[in-house]
């Protein structure tokens, strides 16, 4: 089957690459990135934890095809910051206990950043509605809403 | 999920042309949401995948006070959320999409496609046939505009013909005099996909209720009308009786799916409680209290 030649820019950086057309744009992240922040969870659009942003907008990469990136930029969780100097999003998941397993957290953090680039100051409702998307099987939901919420604050007031 | 050719038309002509040319072996994809998931459990294998992502022409909303509402098919669910112009004049309409399936999902899938596919565990259909909305179509043998209740034909079936593509939808001009409600009943707060959906819309002749649209969805294998219901109200005052006995019309007159989510009778009566409450609350008046 032919390969498709695509180009995108994924944390600041361009990559150009071939790939299947079958390929999954979680799986070209993870296998040929090795950006394996993404997590594969469900791989059905139900749990989020495979959530990139693409342009701006979270999307969750399981649902959507390497091809279809062509052109796109993309910020995976690795793009937020490093183990030395983590985001006050990261930081925040931290103090107020926002995650347990851990493995669901990459894709709490992509929504979370693509909810406050839109809404500075969003209440609980706001915060819960757009979590939907995301599943946690260790069910620490308040510690992530909490996290949030105090990111929110934070980046409101310039650290 | 098995490797496809991925075509990728500039323009619409080239689409057509590519799909009269690939006949049933080919799939059409929008946002991919709903289409990648039917290729991954193979219930879909097709040949050929031909995106319509570079057809900028379907991407646009556009409001004119004489003409309506425009959306190009391949607008985002999160794009009419977000529209100024469609949360001004079709409240209704931004409701309903911000709250659809998921936050990821309303930024990938295109209202078109969602249309298109026809599942009907979604809410656009519902909402859009009891706000009067059309489609264009075009395929081989040139344009046509259709009423949507006239498109959503059955389970999974649109009116759809081999070749053709749903390029735009169409509101008619917003009506101050109309007031509207859309509800999504979910099993779990955690489901993005409703188990029935309900949207009303009417005009407020004083008192008096006229010309009254009632849509019932997800609960059915296509958008059902109530025609008994809407008959029923025509003329009527919306008190808690009215609203009782237009919801018990509904439970007569539905004809529900049965499937893993909900048996049909849970869907009868779901639709039953929710179109009491929804009447009700047009009328102004509490059900919590009565």
């Amino acid at each position: 089957m032919t390969r498709h030649p695509i180009s995108l820019t994924v944390n600041g950086e361009v990559i150009t690459a071939e790939v299947r057309s079958a390929q999954l744009l979680s799986d070209f992240l993870r296998t040929e990135l090795a950006l394996t922040g993404t997590k594969r969870g469900c791989e059905t659009g139900t749990c989020g934890a495979c959530s990139v942003t693409m342009d701006g907008d979270v999307v969750k990469s399981c649902l959507c095809l390497a091809v279809q990136a062509d052109g796109a930029v993309i910020e995976t969780v690795e793009g937020l910051g490093t183990h030395d100097a983590p985001s006050a999003l990261q930081r925040a998941f931290m103090e107020h206990g926002g995650l347990q397993c851990g493995y669901c957290t990459p894709g709490f953090l992509m929504v979370a950043k693509d909810l406050l680039s839109r809404n500075h100051d969003p209440d609980e409702a706001e915060i819960r509605a757009a979590l939907s998307g995301n599943l946690c099987r260790c069910t620490g939901y308040q510690g992530i809403v909490d996290a949030i919420a105090a990111a929110a604050k934070e980046l409101r007031h310039g650290h | 999920m098995r490797d496809f050719r991925f075509l990728t038309p500039p323009t619409l002509p080239e689409a057509l042309a590519m799909l009269a040319d690939l006949g049933e072996d080919a799939c059409v994809m929008a946002g991919g949401t709903a289409l990648l998931l039917g290729m991954r459990q193979r219930m879909l294998s097709p040949d050929s995948v031909v995106s319509l992502h570079r057809l900028q022409a379907l991407k646009g909303i556009t409001v004119d006070p004489t003409q309506g509402l425009t959306i190009g098919a391949l607008v985002r669910h999160a794009d009419v959320a977000r529209s100024p112009e469609v949360q001004r004049h079709y409240p209704m309409l931004a409701d309903m999409a911000q709250r659809l399936a998921n936050p990821q999902v309303r930024n990938r899938a295109t209202i078109g496609g969602n249309l298109c596919y026809a599942d009907p565990a979604t809410d656009p259909p519902t909402c859009l046939i009891a706000l009067d909305a059309e489609v264009t179509l075009v395929g081989p043998d040139g344009t046509r505009r259709l009423a949507m209740r006239d498109f959503a034909v059955d389970y999974y079936t649109t009116a759809l013909e081999p070749g053709e593509l749903l390029t735009t939808i169409h509101l008619p001009p917003p009506d101050t005099m109309r007031v509207g409600l859309y509800r999504r009943l979910l099993r779990t707060p955690a489901e993005h996909r409703p188990v029935a959906s309900i949207a009303l819309t009417l005009l407020r002749n004083g008192d008096l209720v006229s010309d009254a649209r009632l849509v019932i969805g997800a609960a059915t294998p296509a958008p059902q009308t109530m025609i008994r219901a809407q008959a029923f109200l025509e003329g009527r005052r919306l008190t808690p009786d009215t609203a009782a006995e237009a919801a018990a019309l509904v439970a007569a007159e539905i004809a529900p799916l049965s499937d893993g989510r909900g048996d049909a009778a849970f869907r009868r009566q779901i639709a039953q409680v929710n179109t009491r409450r929804m009447l009700a609350e047009l009328g102004g008046h509490d059900w919590r209290l009565e």
